[in-house]
């Protein structure tokens, strides 16, 4: 059996896309919830880059790629800061308690 | 087959990431998930871009949330998800079935298969543009992270203050 | 120079809105002027817009492929409205400086004016369909706030949501009616509506009609909506005078006399049109006779004065329904402040604890009684010639029934119009109330409404020939005082309408007695009070609202996982949409 590169990496794709959105879900931890984001968007990098291959334009999908990676990595900062005003002000980083708008 | 071992670390890291209860843990799991990114990313063709997730998704990120998770304690939660699992469940399951069928082949379509090569200086000449959004978004985050990390001592005080009253 | 001044018309007020918010609670004094400074300067650039008036549109700012151009474009009848707006709306805060004073949170009133003024004006100049929808909701989102500005009074409170909610209906059928013509034409231009109606199917059309019908009944307070306006008067007196008298509720007006040309020819519109305006006319007449709040009868008034210039509308006699606009604009604006200046004065709202007052406010029974003559349709004041422009414009071509409903309104206008201003201002005080003069900042608003009441019907002239060189799709026609003075004098139809104002004049002098409707008109005066069972149907549909509002509030938790968890659905349902779709 010939194991085609393609579609292994497709596979991996859905994987850690299903993987970040259970996680997303499931978790009620501000900081984890941006664990789950950022491997749900390590798929999305991962697929950008394979449909460039696929096409054949990889730079042009390593300079997306590229785009993404410094996207996410903002969110991941302004999340983590958040995440940290949130421990501060609330005193947990439950989501659960975030809900409660009083002060 | 190489590709089937680093695709499936990069799954078995990013399980644990999820899984695990420790916060450190999981960030540290993430970073390897995210070296495995970096490996398959090289072994698709794209090594500028392996090495920028090999530094920034597992070494600048890991590091942020090493910071983040320092400063705000563990607090390890394990609470129950406010979502039933089944439900989540049926939305990953459903998620990964609309993914799957427009990947399917005869789904997507025709591919242009192996185009000229492009050179790296696409990044420069097609996409000018984007790269100063990069730097304008970069120069947000620069910002976000002084005033919310920066500004805690005086945030602090407000609060304190605005309970005195 | 008209690009600047119309932006300034909607630009101003709003900066002062920005201005007066950024100011906040601590500098209560400071409001009150700044809000005068920034009305003021928006009423002169609107008087100033005024004779610059084009038919082409003056400001376009491109806004995307999906969504047109947010475009100004200050015709006749759209910069009418903007000088209404923005010369009461500065009135009303000037005003306001005597009547609010002492109140507590002042920013946020004189705030929320100016953002009333300046969406009323972006409201009736722009001239495309969608950014008229923003401006119109804009308008019921201040009006809601306005009215339930003393957010700890449950009355109040409940009439500003029951405003909101009607006035959503009205929304409702704004937005299904613009969609409608956009599928049609695939823009949102009015006047691409306008030229040529004709290229618009006939079903197409009818539904947007009668979708705008909705929308201005639902607006202006006509029937099936009338009852959320006398709700309404739970607001503090100076915003019942702008936005529930002069001009917000003349949007729906606005929206039907815009349209006109293009839904004229549509099988049953203009029958629905008379219909609604005689009915609301007639019935909320009949209302004010039994009400027994001074500001309610004023709000009863407006609600049938407002059918007056719906049934105009219907006739085809757009320029008599925009004379009669601008008349009603400055006497009720009038009436309204001058009873403000009384309730102020006395803290009460009960017509049947005040009376005897004229001798100690003798500058406002001055202007409360020349309002209502003017509101009587009593000559020469403006009321007059405008009413009658539409009572013979109904006479020559409406439905028997409908002149002879209309006539009889104007009786009972006359008839409860002096009702309430001899309750109030004559005979002998029933209560012992503390009276004292209104203030000076009162009485410069009022003194300009005054004026306008009694002479404001000189400007026909100018004001018509406006309108007919800018709006080309209404074939309106110029018309100079001596036609006018003619065509009023010379008509059969002024002598038999000034006889039955006069006898509905006569038959108060001769049942002068304080309950006198009260009592003689026994059990229908409950089925009166309840607005003939409407009032029912409309607190049905706010109720409904609400439960709908209360139910649907599970779905939103709060919680960050459950919003996750509906993003995720939109994902599949998207991916589902594309593999399906493609």
């Amino acid at each position: 059996m010939i194991i085609e590169p393609r579609l292994v990496i497709t596979m991996a794709v859905i994987c850690l896309v299903g993987i970040g959105i259970y996680g997303l879900l499931i978790t009620r931890n501000l900081i984890k919830v941006i664990v789950a984001l950022q491997i749900l968007v390590k798929g999305a990098i991962l697929a950008l880059v394979l449909a460039a291959e696929l096409q054949g334009q990889i730079q042009l999908g390593q300079s997306m790629a590229l785009t993404l990676i410094v996207a996410d990595t903002i969110v991941a900062v302004v999340g983590l800061a958040l995440g940290l005003q949130v421990r501060r002000r609330v005193g947990s980083l439950d989501l659960r308690d975030l809900s409660k708008l009083k002060g | 087959m190489l590709e089937v071992v680093v695709a499936g670390g990069m799954i078995f890291c990013a399980v644990l990431a999820i899984r695990s209860s420790h916060l450190l843990q999981s960030a540290i799991w993430l970073a390897g998930s995210s070296a495995f990114t970096a490996i398959l990313l090289y072994l698709m063709g794209a090594p500028q871009i392996a090495v920028i997730e090999l530094s920034v998704g597992a070494g600048l990120v890991t590091v942020l949330f090493v910071f983040a998770i320092n400063i705000t304690g563990e607090d390890a939660s394990t609470v129950l998800p406010s979502i039933p699992r089944p439900v989540a469940w049926a939305a990953v399951v459903l998620a990964i079935a609309a993914f799957a069928w427009m990947v399917l082949p005869g789904q997507q379509p025709a591919l242009t298969e192996a185009g000229p090569a492009v050179f790296t200086s696409v990044l420069w000449k097609d996409r000018a543009v984007d790269m100063v959004l990069q730097v304008a978004l970069i120069f947000a985050g620069v910002l976000g992270i002084l005033t919310l990390l920066g500004g805690h001592e005086d945030t602090g005080e407000v609060a304190g203050g605005a309970h005195d009253h | 120079m008209p690009a600047l001044l119309t932006l300034c018309t909607i630009l101003v007020p709003w900066l002062g809105a920005v201005a007066i918010w950024m100011l906040g609670d601590k500098r209560q004094k400071t409001v009150g002027p700044v809000a005068v400074t920034f009305s003021v300067l928006a009423a002169l650039a609107a008087l100033c817009l005024y004779p610059f008036a084009t038919a082409g549109v003056v400001v376009s700012i491109p806004m995307g492929d999906a969504f047109g151009s947010l475009s100004f474009r200050p015709d006749g009848l759209a910069a009418l409205l903007t000088v209404i707006a923005t010369v009461i709306g500065s009135l009303a805060v000037i005003f306001s400086l005597d009547y609010m004073k002492g109140e507590h949170q002042l920013p946020r009133y004189y705030s929320f004016i100016l953002l009333f003024i300046g969406a009323m004006a972006g409201l009736v100049l722009s001239s495309s369909l969608l950014y008229l929808f923003f401006f119109w909701e804009i308008t019921a989102l201040s009006s809601y706030a306005l009215i339930s500005f003393n957010n700890d009074d449950p009355k109040a409170v409940r009439g500003g949501i029951k405003a909101l909610i009607m006035t959503q209906v009205g929304g409702a059928g704004l937005l299904a009616g613009a969609l409608a013509l956009f599928s049609a034409t695939g823009s949102f231009e009015i006047d691409q509506v306008l030229a040529n109606p004709v290229a618009i199917p006939a079903g197409l059309l009818a539904f947007a009609a009668f979708g705008f019908l909705v929308a201005a009944a639902a607006k202006s307070a006509q029937f099936p909506f009338q009852t959320w306006l006398p709700d309404a008067m739970e607001a503090p007196t100076p915003i019942s005078a702008l936005i529930h008298a002069a001009t917000m509720v003349n949007a729906g007006v606005y929206l039907l006399a815009r349209f006109y040309p293009a839904f004229a020819e549509v099988p049953g519109w203009k029958t629905a049109v008379i219909a609604v305006g005689v009915i609301t006319a007639f019935s909320a007449a009949l209302m004010a006779i039994v009400a027994g709040d001074i500001k309610r009868v004023l709000a009863y008034s407006t609600v049938s004065q407002l059918g007056y210039m719906v049934y105009a509308i219907g006739l085809g006699a757009v320029e008599a329904a925009q004379f009669h606009l601008l008349s009603h604009a400055i006497f009720k604006a009038l009436l309204f402040l001058s009873a403000g200046a009384v309730i102020h004065s006395v803290g009460t709202r009960d017509i049947f604890r005040m009376g005897g007052l004229g001798k100690r406010m003798p500058f406002t029974r001055l202007a409360f009684v020349i309002g209502s003559l003017a509101l009587a349709g009593i000559p020469v004041l403006n009321g007059f010639w405008s009413k009658e422009l539409i009572l013979e414009a109904g006479m020559e071509t409406g439905p028997a029934w409908g002149y002879i409903l209309m006539l009889a309104g104007a009786g009972l206008t006359a008839l409860y119009t002096l009702r309430v201003t001899w309750l109030v201002f004559y005979g002998k005080p029933r209560e012992d109330l503390h009276v004292h003069p209104a203030g000076k900042a009162m009485k410069t608003a009022l003194l300009p409404l005054v004026i306008g009441s009694i002479f404001s019907w000189l400007l026909v002239a100018f004001v018509t020939r406006v309108s007919a060189n800018t709006m080309p799709y209404h074939h309106m026609e110029a018309m100079d005082i001596t036609t006018l003075v003619q065509e009023v004098i010379m008509n059969p139809g002024t002598l038999i309408a000034l006889a039955v104002i006069l006898a509905g004049a006569g038959t108060w002098l001769v049942s002068q007695r304080v309950r006198f409707f009260e009592k003689s008109l026994g059990w229908a005066v409950h089925s009166i009070q309840a607005s003939f069972g409407m009032e029912s149907i409309n607190d049905a549909i706010t109720r409904l609202a609400g439960f709908a509002g209360e139910k649907l509030r599970i779905t939103q938790t709060g919680l960050i996982s459950w919003n996750l968890l509906y993003v995720v659905i939109a994902l599949i349902l998207a991916c589902i949409y594309l593999a399906v779709g493609a």
